[in-house]
């Protein structure tokens, strides 16, 4: 009976999580659909009007533009160093291979706030004041540690036994990496690639100090028009996302894992 | 023997183990190392000479007057003081907080049987794929004047006029638990997946209820997961900015509301500086003081053994 009462009110709180982790993100969703100026819960009458609204922002659409080009970009960049860097790690025997598994870690262990404040801070120092070229440089530091997080988790699962075998048959080195090693850690690579730039397209803490007036990034776009308006076309832009992600969440589950995604973060 | 005699050697000798042949060329993470280096950690290490650097409003070069006067100013200000203590109260209740209800959503993905574990791992993680700014936008309606719980009990007739949810410490620590949930929720569940099956299966057998085997039995051999969770939890609770930003009253400042502050607004480039060490070091110190107590329990418990 004592058991019987525990573990209902252990379900009990379970559901109540999911129900706290869903809550703010259902609501901006229905929220997105009011017809009224001011928010309310629920809206009194439905429209989608404030979709339109969002998408004619010229500041969000921008925005969305800016962090796109970043992401994209920040993760073209930061793809090919990042696998070079896990490959390097897992065939490394050398003494120095903690150190090295640590210093590439540093960039999630270093706050993000810290990490923008530090570059503005150095790149002001060196004169260089374009935003693009400032967002590119902290972005790379977001995207980088995902995807040798994720290329060295695929690395880990390959059998040694087919790198012997192409040994065997006599390949180079070269030839094994390019084609035996690449093609089977590609799966981990492109979950690496996705969620850095999910990540990178989300960023606030890193972005807010390497925006200017003119180049801004969506979320921090956001984040300002939140400080001093309330209407619901930030409902619609967020719920927007909210949906993106939500696709992008389920296509990385059935490609890697969301666990192990983030598994030793 | 010359260097050509060596290449033809080498070439023709059989293929030596891929891994050391390869080993001798780990030179394939240099570029990730030049980019850490000079991207992430000369950048920080300028900052913390700066912080060094007697605060003028509006420089933000480097000299080489060092003085620890910014140092002085901090630790004698009550002001400074009151918000780094507020700072470490609410990261501190943030991860107590997480840690508590992340056991409990990781005891359930454990339990969960296989066709809905999936389904649990995805309402749990998927939050934290969805930018702070959204999540935070998302408490803001939930918890508003006009929000969904002062509307519902509204509507029930429990109270006539919206309480006041938002702009106050509560509300930070509701948004920073929503925030960081998932990151204690993810070492946790990894940690319990390396729990052998047989021990609960061995607790029931010897008699131990379901609820006394998944608190007593097969939560503590999570404990390494929970540790971990509290340290990451803690450091970037220590650190968030946006929620304390657009959820926190007046007076719910945080030490990151002063660093943006001093870094956006004053240009007090010299005293933001300062704040950042100050803000590394206690996390670094509080989060060492974690991982030590418990490497001493872990070695205490081992001899015990």
């Amino acid at each position: 009976m004592m058991d019987r009462i525990q573990l209902y009110s252990f379900r009990i709180i379970a559901y109540a999580l999911y129900v706290f982790l869903l809550a703010p993100l259902v609501c901006i969703v229905i929220v997105s659909f009011n017809y009224e100026p001011v928010q309310s819960f629920p809206p009194s009458s439905w429209s989608f009007r404030w979709y339109g609204a969002a998408l004619q922002n010229a500041n969000f659409t921008n925005g969305a533009m800016v962090s796109a080009l970043v992401a994209f970009g920040a993760t073209l960049i930061a793809t090919p160093i990042g696998v070079l860097a896990a490959v390097g790690l897992w065939s490394s025997t050398s003494r120095v291979k903690p150190a090295l598994e640590a210093l590439f870690v540093a960039p999630i262990v270093v706050p993000g706030l810290v990490t923008g404040i530090s570059l503005l801070v150095a790149l002001s120092a060196i004169e260089i004041r374009a935003a693009p070229i400032k967002l590119l440089v902290g972005h790379v530091l977001i995207v980088m540690p995902y995807v040798i997080r994720t290329t060295l988790a695929s690395l880990a699962q390959i059998n040694p036994a087919l790198k012997e075998a192409a040994e065997t048959l006599g390949a180079s080195p070269r030839q094994t990496l390019f084609q035996i090693i690449l093609p089977l850690i590609r799966p981990g690579i492109v979950a690496g690639m996705i969620f850095g730039f999910i990540l990178s397209f989300d960023d606030v803490n890193v972005s807010l100090f390497l925006v200017d007036a003119r180049t801004t990034t969506l979320p921090v776009s956001v984040m300002s028009y939140l400080q001093y308006s309330f209407d619901p076309s930030v409902a619609a832009i967020s719920s927007l996302l909210i949906g993106f992600t939500f696709l992008i969440t389920v296509a990385l589950e059935r490609l890697f894992g969301l666990k192990r995604l983030f598994a030793g973060h | 023997m010359s260097a050509v005699d060596l290449k033809t050697i080498s070439s023709s000798a059989p293929a030596a183990p891929w891994r050391a042949q390869f080993g001798s060329s780990s030179f394939l993470v240099v570029p990730g190392c030049i980019v850490i280096v000079a991207t992430l950690l000369i950048p920080l290490a300028y900052v913390l000479l700066l912080s060094l650097n007697r605060s003028q409003s509006g420089v933000i070069d480097l000299n080489a007057n060092f003085t620890m006067a910014n140092y002085t100013k901090f630790f004698f200000s009550p002001f400074y003081l009151r918000v780094l203590a507020k700072t470490i109260y609410i990261a501190a209740l943030t991860t107590a907080l997480c840690a508590f209800f992340g056991a409990i959503l990781a005891m359930a993905i454990w339990r969960a049987p296989a066709h809905l574990r999936g389904l649990i791992v995805i309402v749990v993680i998927s939050p934290l794929l969805v930018s702070i700014v959204t999540r935070t936008f998302g408490w803001m309606i939930v918890l508003g004047d006009n929000g969904l719980i002062n509307s519902t009990l509204i509507w029930l007739g429990a109270i006539s006029h919206p309480l006041s949810l938002m702009f106050n410490d509560g509300a930070v620590i509701v948004g920073l638990v929503h925030v960081f949930l998932p990151l204690m929720v993810l070492p946790i569940s990894t940690a319990l997946d390396r729990v052998d099956p047989n021990i609960p299966q061995a607790a029931n057998t010897l008699g131990a209820s379901r609820f006394v085997t998944a608190t007593q039995v097969v939560l503590p051999l999570a404990t390494p997961g929970i540790v971990g969770g509290i340290t990451i939890v803690f450091s970037l609770a220590m650190s968030s900015y946006i929620t304390p930003a657009l959820m926190g009253g007046p007076d719910s400042g945080m030490i990151t509301t002063l660093i943006y502050q001093q870094f956006v607004v004053t240009f007090n480039w010299q005293f933001g500086a300062v704040l950042v060490a100050i803000l590394l070091t206690v996390s670094l110190v509080l989060v060492g003081l974690v991982l030590f107590e418990f490497t001493r329990r872990t070695r205490k418990w081992m001899v015990r053994q």
